[in-house]
């Protein structure tokens, strides 16, 4: 085995819920906003919804070899050649996500709190810890996740207990008033910036101690994340308006600067962005383990970590030429990429598990 | 110019961290597969900061998912 590691359901649990909140809370209520507008709340919870549906997916098609990653079924179900491709295609998705994900950490220091940094250099210190974190290993990850979700719980309870005072319950209405298209249109957003990408864990899942009971604690890691991710959405159109959501590129980091208690409690906007980055890290790690180790198991290496530092160098020039300007990765972002996660997180576990039922009930294998 | 050289030595740093306990250990298919990536990493980079025009992967994404997307997105207009 290439990962001797081993970690526990809870763990899991609180990866996928840090996975899933990911970038989300920082950009996706900008996204909902302008894509549902006041419905954006309605269009996050369908969206999520069909996210719990994915789960399912994700389940059932882990359940076909228990014990094997998503780069080994690949070429057990589809044989070597078609499986070799889809697995390579599975490697560039996760290193793309990765890359697209530090992006716009780039991107945020660079326009909301250090303008005159080189993104470069962002970029860099961010690696350094993903690196360090995977060439440790799963276990540690997942430690780490379980030592900051304490702290991510209770900031957010604390960020909506402050909030709610300043909410305006006219924001959100009219309710329904374009009917359904722009629901179903923000649906697409909210689900393919959380629980459709959690793809990922496919490689992770092996590693759990318990896999029996794998489907409880995915569902509510991925169940914790929506919920909050839908509580956010509810509250920065509630707080902000929809014109103030959809016209901010990160209305959650202008939310937290609203909060103001007694005059003395305020601008704790650092507090928030220091959330995303932990949840952030989770996500990036996650996708880049992912890669490094669905490679090494493509390729029938021996171990995984000597690959992470050079594929840091890799992924930083990917993160570089991903998009010449912020205008273009939106574009991306919001008019192809919930595609680009459809067919990876939809299409193709949809593919193996009646490739699998077919060679099952055809051939008899 | 100095940036070059920068990369240059991140790639040296990287070859002393990982490759004496991969040659200690005789793993010699891992050596293969690193170095294809650190040379892959390297390269891009010089290339990057020698202000080559690298495409972004994303024009090919954008290809791909035009027509579906065109589609879907008309239907819920």
């Amino acid at each position: 085995m290439l990962e001797n590691g081993k970690i526990s359901l809870r763990q899991f649990a609180i990866l996928v819920t840090l996975f899933t909140v990911g970038d989300a809370i920082l950009v996706l209520p900008s996204v909902m906003a302008s894509q549902a507008k006041e419905d954006a709340w309605i269009a996050a919870i369908v969206g999520e919804g069909f996210g719990l549906l994915v789960i399912f997916l994700f389940t059932a098609v882990a359940r076909l070899n228990p014990g094997m990653t998503l780069v080994e079924y690949n070429k057990k179900i589809l044989g070597t050649t078609l499986g070799t491709l889809l697995s390579l295609l599975f490697l560039v998705y996760f290193l793309t996500c990765a890359a697209a994900n530090i992006r716009e950490i780039g991107d945020f220091m660079a326009t909301q709190s250090m303008p005159e940094t080189p993104n470069q250099a962002i970029y860099i210190m961010f690696l350094f810890v993903v690196v360090m974190g995977i060439r440790r290993g799963l276990e540690v990850i997942a430690r780490a996740g379980e030592m900051f979700f304490p702290g991510f719980i209770l900031f957010v309870i604390l960020f909506i207990l402050f909030l709610l005072p300043q909410i305006h319950p006219e924001n959100i209405q009219p309710v329904l008033a374009e009917g359904m298209k722009p629901i179903l249109k923000g649906a697409m957003a909210s689900s393919t910036y959380s629980s459709v990408q959690l793809v990922a864990f496919l490689m992770i899942i092996p590693y759990v101690n318990q896999p029996k009971h794998i489907l409880k604690s995915f569902m509510s890691g991925t169940f914790l994340g929506s919920i909050f991710l839908i509580l956010l959405i509810l509250l920065t159109i509630l707080v902000l308006g929809v014109d103030g959501t959809a016209n901010n590129t990160y209305p959650s980091y202008a939310l937290a600067k609203k909060i103001n208690i007694g005059k003395f409690l305020e601008r704790i906007e650092a507090i928030l962005a220091l959330m995303w980055f932990v949840t952030i890290f989770f996500k990036i790690t996650i996708f880049f383990y992912s890669f490094i180790l669905g490679l090494s198991q493509l390729l029938n290496l021996k171990e995984y970590k000597v690959l992470a530092l050079p594929s840091a160098m890799l992924l930083m020039v990917f993160t570089i030429v991903l998009a010449p300007n912020t205008t273009f990765y939106h574009n991306v972002i919001t008019w192809y990429w919930p595609f680009f996660d459809g067919t990876f997180n939809v299409l193709f576990p949809l593919l193996l598990l009646s490739v699998y039922g077919l060679r099952k009930m055809v051939f008899k294998q | 110019m100095w940036a070059v050289a920068g990369i240059l030595a991140i790639a040296i740093v990287i070859i002393l961290i990982e490759v004496p306990r991969l040659l200690q250990r005789k793993m010699h298919k891992e050596l293969w597969v690193f170095f294809t990536l650190l040379a892959a990493g390297t390269g891009l980079s010089i290339a990057l900061e020698l202000h080559w025009n690298i495409p972004s992967p994303l024009y090919l994404m954008i290809a791909i998912y035009k027509p579906i997307s065109t589609l879907i997105y008309g239907l819920l207009k």
